[in-house]
């Protein structure tokens, strides 16, 4: 019995300490709605450039890195510029010597709903368009081939 | 294997542009010494649209996809047409697909087509004249060195091509980048590249024996 009254103040004061902590853990979360610029990088054949390098130039100064990261498994890359730096963006993607630079304006305007995309300059050719431009050069070397193999003019 | 703009240094691409500009002036005069100048541009304007198309078709290999480059087949077959045949061709997908980019068409063209005159000279040696040990081949032999030396011709280039690339990219790595996880990636795509070096000689070899029963005067 008296073992027990013993305890007593042991146990208030882990008591105590105990819904301090609860307190210590309690914590605030907000939210607000912003913009964000997802990055899908992939290779000219279609599969994704994962785990590919991405850094990210603000325009106010585009030699020093404003942010680094990495694509996920999908080629996938977010990030949110910082609203007061309006301009041009650059996303430079790389990986294994290969990559690109795209770049994303960015200022007022975009405070607005409207989402704008783009994408850099190669994959805005539909496969149609490619196989045109394809033909079209490929006929190019042909018809060189076909002009310096004519029979010459027997005089 | 195309560097794109932007990820080399001015100075580099300016000494790419030198490069290829003095291999091109070399490669003109040694074409134009020969008898008829012109009677050989009709398989280099022809070789160069195939060189052009290949880098669009995609070949799947797990875990990626290639595409041949054919600098080792322009080498075995052109000669010294094939620089500035390999110059065209990049300049055009350059252009067209931004395969590459134009401020790098100097250190591309050097990464590519260097191999594809090495190329070249390696196929000549199956001139008898050419031969180390001047014994006497049978007919087997002599087709049997022939596609050996297609093999060397087509394989070689491209991994002397990957070399090149890589040693370019690694000397040139920018700062800001993770140098580690991007020397980790390149020496993990020197695996693709050996298999693609292997599908490029064995395609040679196809290529060269075919032209060689059907029109042999093509590799004169």
């Amino acid at each position: 019995m008296n073992k027990q009254i013993w305890l007593l103040p042991l146990l208030a004061i882990t008591t105590l300490m105990w819904s301090e902590k609860v307190l210590a853990h309690a914590s605030h979360v907000q939210y607000r709605q912003t913009q964000a610029v997802e990055i899908e990088a992939s290779y000219d054949d279609g599969t994704p450039m994962a785990n590919a390098q991405v850094i990210v130039y603000a325009p106010d100064d585009p030699a020093t890195p404003w942010l680094k990261g990495t694509t996920d498994s999908e080629g996938k890359f977010i990030f949110v510029p910082d609203a007061s730096i309006p301009g041009n963006w650059d996303v430079t993607v790389r990986q294994a010597g290969h990559g690109n630079i795209v770049n994303i304006p960015w200022g007022e305007e975009n405070a607005a709903s409207d989402t704008a995309s783009g994408s850099s300059a190669d994959a805005g050719y539909t496969p149609l368009q490619k196989v045109v431009m394809a033909a079209v050069g490929v006929w190019g070397f042909v018809g060189t081939a076909l002009f310096f193999s004519r029979h010459k003019p027997q005089n | 294997m195309h560097i794109p703009d932007g990820f080399v240094p001015p100075s580099v691409s300016i000494a790419g542009y030198a490069i290829t500009g003095g291999v091109t002036w070399y490669s003109l005069r040694q074409i134009s010494r020969e008898r008829n100048p012109q009677e050989k541009i009709p398989k280099a304007s022809l070789l160069t649209a195939a060189f052009f198309v290949a880098s669009l078709i995609h070949i799947p290999i797990p875990p990626t996809s290639i595409h041949l480059v054919l600098n080792g087949i322009m080498g075995a077959i052109l000669g010294y047409y094939a620089f500035p045949a390999i110059a065209i061709g990049l300049f055009f997908q350059a252009a067209l697909f931004q395969h590459g980019g134009l401020s790098t068409l100097g250190i591309n063209a050097v990464v590519m087509g260097i191999p594809a005159l090495l190329a070249y000279h390696l196929f000549q040696l199956r001139d008898p004249a050419l031969r180390v040990l001047p014994h006497r081949f049978s007919t087997q032999q002599q087709k049997r060195w022939t596609k050996i030396l297609a093999f060397g011709a087509g394989a070689g280039a491209l991994g002397l091509s990957a070399i090149i690339f890589t040693v370019v990219i690694i000397t040139n790595l920018s700062p800001d980048i993770d140098a580690q996880t991007e020397r980790n990636a390149i020496y993990l795509s020197l695996i693709g590249y050996g298999i693609q070096a292997v599908l490029e000689g064995i395609f040679t070899v196809m290529l060269i024996s075919f032209i060689e029963k059907v029109k042999p005067e093509l590799l004169k």
